[in-house]
């Protein structure tokens, strides 16, 4: 076989030498696809899978960890959740609308395969500068397919993040979650359960599209890259995702199906090799009675990724039944195949073998690397010059950057309110929905730090995870359990290495504190373009509940002459990175001081308490602080004709970022029991200020108080306009 | 004798278990579900056509819909004067059948609209009794297609017949716009002549529930039922 034939799929010569010295013969075309297929990082994870090993993934709550479609933890009575987060961000650049649109599509199939019914999607999108009109195309098509899909599927897009920076200019980051709910005893997995069973093909007919996606997602870009690889980006149908959904979920409910794999990246292969691998089983397929939309070569079938398609195994006996209840839902079935007890994955096409290879060696023997990293550079303290920075200033540059801004544009777009459940909507400090018929609620959120990663990846990914912990917990939702997706650049520098190694210890760190294991996640490598690295981005889905939706904290100020009290510890201005970062007073990465080491602990301890104050309903309305501190914390619990009046020595202070930060809103007769609650507990606070009717006051400076909510509020959609 | 009702399910409709839960709480009595290739529709007080995207809204939102099977006993059950309310991807169906006049347009500023509106009642009917006059409901939209449209000689008659249900509003503490979605004088719903037929926009069994910001939903259900 060529040379070039075997770089183009993506395999290096060492690793075609091995599958070659391991059959002992000439692969076919369809073989080689198979392998470019399984054997990049999107599918094997053969940078990171070492790296991965050491994160925590079980605890008493966890009934499945990564390795399935989906982690489903426990949350009592009969009631499991499934999540799982999932990047779609080559696609979503080369073509925004769709590839935004299928990431959706793609991360719900992953939850319903499991039996689970989907109840929220999240995401976290990252964009360049928005300066570039090339941003605004991408940031309107973004928006627009994570809209489109979840709206018509009917799924409520209940939260996330979006943020701007340069290195995402010409690779923007599309990370898409969804959450699902399942009855503990009604769960599905991937493993076949019998020798001999059908292999069955449900869903939309196969097409070209998305051929060679999956070994797309781990190419590095080049611009003009952008109108080749078009043809590699899958197109979605929400449509027929909710008929395949109601039509899995029903088929599931009567007990018709064994096991149930999605066909996602790398489409038929990588569904099917799966199940053989997780059954210790083997599997017979014959490609020519796949469900075509237009003729394509076995190679072609073999290699689509055309959307909305199931893989599932049934029992003879359930054909028919299966089948009439596919019909009613206007949905594609065919009988494609058997599983084996030969552990060898074959596929006929034409009554020949065009495939025939042992399950091992596609996944068992499938490459696995330790690359070389380099710890990040010690840095040198420095003071900066805060004196030319004043008040109004810091004020009008947080209401100009869309980063600080209400971010109404973007979920206005999506329908947060369909299935009737939702209980907070996008905004707000994490989106929560109660679970169907019961009084039980979940709450989620997207969190990345990437600046503080690459400042210090260890302890800037322990920011990032007690940051999801904190919007959880300021809405009295316990945390339980994580999903990541670990957006990085070229694993080849050593210095990106580092920051993937690095980061995924400070992910283990503060997850094992915090005992919110990780139980599903996606690693989406060689995010650069134009040899621009993206910033590390390691994103984080947390979830969490409470058994009592009447236990939830409102995250907006109640009532006016109310006591605002701030908890935790501020991060000095010069040791506070978007702080110095926006005020433009650091400019080159070079300069930030190394991050104050993150108390976990400590954080642990003022977040029992926040759990224990709301319990006690001794909190109001409360928000944890973030970028922007205190500040951007009050005016995000502006609401109605509340404003608030604070005093402090240096009003700097007010935009510094914290670790384990809180702005609890009290009642003053409450004031001596929650002190005395603190101090009891060895949790400090800083009663700052109280709520007042249309004003804001720093020290008694009045503000324009409508001036600054009205920019708050509009701003966002004047720039990006 | 208890009220009764039904919700139709079309391929893609997805707030129809949102209605079916709408119509148990509220009316507390007998709810059917009914699938829109069944050839007839039980005897019913009210039959609500749910929201969503009804065949994913190719052709048209509601067009494909229109033609269901069901749709005979739909109209047979409304020219028996009983009541037939149209939610969202309903109200569309309801102008593709020609049940109700105008059209449903894209939003004028051509995206998807989901967040909580403001809307209050124009001219009395059998659905809006409960709410009083200058009442503001705060009620969530979720569309793209929200638009209402009609020719002037239609509107015309809309307002002489007084068939214009409710119409978008200013909220308090609210910085949005009154008119959303650009409608014709911010129309929001409107009914057929005998006013038995209602379609609309807004969400109502999205805004009923005690964990709801609004419960302003209630209102119509309990309108049918005094």
């Amino acid at each position: 076989m060529n040379e070039d034939l075997i770089l183009q799929h993506g395999l290096t010569l060492d690793e075609f030498k091995i599958i070659k010295n391991y059959l002992n013969r000439d692969l076919t075309m369809e073989e080689l696809g198979i392998f470019s297929a399984m054997w990049n990082e999107h599918c094997c994870y053969k940078t990171s899978k070492k790296w991965l090993k050491k994160l925590p993934t079980e605890n008493e709550i966890v009934i499945q960890g990564p390795g399935e479609n989906a982690g489903i933890i426990d949350i009592q009575d009969n009631d499991g959740i499934a999540f799982k987060i999932e990047s779609h961000n080559h696609p979503s650049y080369i073509e925004p609308f769709n590839g935004s649109a299928t990431g959706v599509g793609g991360i719900l199939r992953d939850i319903f395969t499991m039996g689970a019914r989907p109840i929220a999607t999240l995401d976290s999108i990252r964009f360049g500068l928005i300066e570039s009109e090339k941003t605004k195309y991408l940031l309107n098509g973004v928006v627009h397919g994570i809209g489109h899909y979840g709206n018509c599927i009917g799924i409520p897009n209940i939260g996330g993040e979006c943020e701007f920076e340069s290195t995402y200019g010409f690779n923007n980051l599309v990370n898409a979650m969804a959450v699902g709910h399942v009855q503990k005893d009604k769960i599905f997995y991937s493993k076949p359960k019998s020798i001999g069973g059908l292999i069955v093909y449900i869903g939309s007919k196969t097409g070209k599209d998305g051929i060679h996606g999956a070994s797309m997602a781990s190419d590095v870009f080049s611009e003009d890259d952008e109108d080749d690889k078009r043809p590699s980006v899958q197109v979605g149908d929400p449509f027929m995702e909710k008929l395949l959904m109601e039509g899995c979920l029903e088929l599931m409910s009567l007990g018709l199906i064994e096991s149930m794999q999605d066909m996602g990246a790398a489409g038929i292969t990588s569904s099917s090799v799966e199940m053989a691998s997780k059954g210790n089983v083997g599997v017979l397929i014959n490609l020519d009675k796949v469900p075509l939309r237009q003729p394509l070569s076995a190679y072609e079938i073999l290699l689509s990724e055309s959307q909305e398609r199931m893989l599932a195994v049934i029992d003879e006996k359930n054909n028919l039944k299966v089948k009439e209840i596919l019909q009613k839902w206007q949905i594609d079935y065919e009988v494609i195949g058997e599983i084996t007890n030969n552990k060898r994955v074959v596929f006929e096409s034409n009554n020949k073998k065009v495939v025939d290879l042992p399950v091992d060696i596609i996944v068992d023997d499938a490459p696995e690397y330790d690359r070389e990293f380099y710890m990040p550079r010690k840095r040198k303290g420095k003071d900066f010059d805060f004196s030319n920075i004043k008040l109004e200033d810091i004020i009008n540059t947080l209401l100009s950057n869309l980063n600080y801004l209400d971010k109404s544009w973007v979920f206005n777009q999506y329908d947060s309110t369909v299935m009737g459940d939702t209980v907070k909507e996008p905004g707000q400090s994490s989106g929560i929905v109660k679970i169907h018929g019961t009084q039980k609620v979940i709450g989620a959120t997207t969190d990345c730090n990437p600046l503080y990663i690459r400042i210090n990846p260890y302890e800037g990914m322990k920011y990032t995870v007690a940051e999801s912990y904190r919007n959880l917990i300021a809405c009295n939702i316990n945390p339980l359990a994580i999903t990541n997706n670990l957006n990085f650049a070229s694993p080849l520098d050593p210095n990106i290495m580092g920051e993937l190694v690095l980061s995924i210890d400070g992910l283990k760190t503060a997850a094992e504190k915090f005992n919110t294991p990780i139980v599903s996640g996606n690693v989406s490598l060689y995010n650069q373009t134009n040899e621009i690295p993206i910033k590390p981005t390691p994103v984080i889905g947390m979830v969490g509940s409470n058994q009592d939706l009447k236990k939830i904290n409102s995250n907006k100020f109640c009532n006016i002459g109310n006591k605002i009290l701030i908890l935790g510890k501020q991060l000095e201005k010069n040791l506070s990175p978007y702080l110095l970062q926006d005020q433009n007073l650091a400019s080159n990465i070079n300069e930030y001081n190394d991050l104050e080491e993150l108390d976990l602990d400590y954080e642990k301890k003022v977040a029992d308490c926040v759990l224990k104050m709301s319990d006690f309903k001794y909190i109001m309305s409360c928000n944890d602080i973030s970028r922007g501190g205190v500040f951007l914390s009050l005016l995000k619990m502006q609401y109605k004709d509340m404003g608030f009046k604070v005093n402090i020595p240096d009003p700097i202070d007010l935009f510094c970022e914290y670790s384990a930060g809180y702005v609890i809103e009290i009642r003053n007769e409450d004031l001596n029991n929650v002190s005395s609650f603190l101090s009891k507990n060895g949790v400090g606070y800083f009663e700052i200020g109280e709520i007042i009717k249309e004003n804001i006051e720093i020290n008694s400076k009045k503000f324009d108080y409508f001036d600054i909510i009205n920019n708050y509020h509009n701003n966002f959609e004047k720039i990006i306009n | 004798m208890s009220f009764k009702s039904a919700v139709i399910t079309f391929p893609g409709s997805n707030c129809d278990r949102d209605a079916l839960c709408y119509l148990q709480d509220l009316t507390k009595g007998v709810v059917y579900n009914i699938w829109h290739e069944e050839a007839s529709l039980p005897q019913v007080d009210l039959v609500i056509l749910p929201g969503g995207f009804s065949f994913g809204d190719y052709l048209r939102s509601g067009a494909m819909a229109s033609k269901s099977k069901i749709i005979n006993d739909v109209i047979k059950h409304a020219n028996d004067d009983r009541y037939l309310l149209g939610i969202c991807n309903g109200f569309q169906i309801l102008t593709e059948i020609g049940l109700l006049e105008g059209a449903l347009i894209q939003n004028k500023n051509l995206k998807f609209l989901g967040k909580n509106c403001f809307i209050k009642k124009k001219f009395k009917n059998n659905f809006n009794l409960s709410i009083k006059e200058d009442q503001v409901l705060q009620i969530p939209v979720a569309h793209n297609e929200g638009n209402f449209y009609c020719d002037n000689e239609t509107l015309k008659s809309l307002k002489n017949n007084e068939q214009i249900a409710f119409e978008y509003c200013k909220g308090e503490f609210s910085n949005s716009e009154e008119n959303i979605n650009g409608s014709i004088e911010a129309i929001a719903g409107i009914t057929n002549k005998k006013k038995n037929i209602l379609g609309m926009m807004p969400h109502p069994e999205r805004a009923y529930s005690d964990f709801h910001p609004s419960q302003d939903g209630k209102l119509i259900i309990e309108s049918l039922i005094t």
